[in-house]
């Protein structure tokens, strides 16, 4: 199943929490079921049921003095244009070194600025 | 076909374009579901075997595919049983976007510091000191340097730093 499937599978609980994960850019469980405005336990089974998934990423934290985890959305999430400047990539792919005062970076640098 | 949601993504396939080149291609935008030997991939493809080694080897040093070996009992010869590993393809764009992200603050950092001449005949930029030393005349033609304004480059520059702070929670607002 892709994640798009997966994803249109969710529950409305389930789909308001990663929407949330998503827009934060990763919160606290604690802020987590409060902003959503439901249980500490009804959050934790929604972040499980989400990391289960592989639509969110879950770690240990320690927020205000007490441990909880930290709810991140997954690398899928990312907005890789901004890779982009223009219609090329970054130069810096397939490389093992970044140079930033390459002549390949420069150029990237440019169409960033003249891009339309 | 698998991994077909990532492959949609006109990023991902310029990604894969730059790491295995266009002859590559065929072998990294069509991965099969499961494992799959190179010569399936090459009948498969109509490519020649070469081709689609150098692709799969490209492949799996980007960590995108793995693959275990069989060793045939009659004839002693050694099988490339591969697996494409697309799952890590966001993983890798994510480290990435952190290398851009590293690379711009360097590089506004020098482009902030240091002032510019630009040969407009030859489109080459000068360091205040280099163009200093030419007497601010273009080695290649001879042509008098104008002073070079970068504003607009650095103003480009904050505006993308910007956007991958907020994208990787990084930085000033980290």
């Amino acid at each position: 199943m892709s994640l798009a499937e997966v994803e249109a599978d969710l529950s409305e609980d389930e789909r308001a929490g990663l929407e949330l994960v998503r827009q934060s850019g990763g919160i606290h469980q604690s802020d987590f079921w409060k902003e959503l405005g439901v249980s500490s336990r009804k959050g934790s089974r929604i972040v499980e049921s989400l990391v289960e998934k592989e639509l969110v990423d879950r770690e240990d934290a320690v927020y205000d003095g007490h441990n909880t985890y930290y709810i991140a959305p997954t690398a899928r999430d990312l907005d890789f244009r901004l890779l982009m400047a223009g219609d090329m990539l970054s130069p810096f792919i397939g490389e093992e070194e970044v140079d930033a005062n390459s002549d390949a970076f420069s150029q990237w640098i440019m169409n960033l600025a003249y891009e339309d | 076909m698998a991994f077909e949601d990532l492959l949609e993504d006109p990023v991902i396939q310029k990604y894969l374009h730059e790491l295995v080149g266009p002859k590559g291609m065929p072998v990294a935008a069509a991965p099969p579901e499961g494992e799959v030997t190179d010569e399936e991939l090459a009948e498969e493809l109509d490519l020649e075997l070469n081709d689609v080694r150098r692709s799969l080897f490209i492949l799996y040093e980007n960590d995108l595919a793995s693959y275990r070996r069989l060793r045939d009992e009659d004839s002693g010869w050694l099988t490339y049983l591969w697996t494409f590993e697309y799952d890590n393809i966001p993983e890798n764009l994510e480290s990435e976007l952190h290398r851009l992200y590293e690379a711009l603050s360097d590089r506004r950092e020098y482009e902030r510091t240091h002032e510019f001449y630009l040969c407009e005949i030859c489109s080459i930029r000068f360091e205040f000191g280099e163009a200093m030393d030419f007497g601010f005349e273009c080695p290649e033609c001879g042509t008098p340097m104008d002073a070079m304004d970068n504003d607009r480059l650095v103003s480009s520059m904050d505006e993308r730093i910007a956007a991958l702070e907020d994208e990787l929670n990084v930085g000033a607002e980290a």
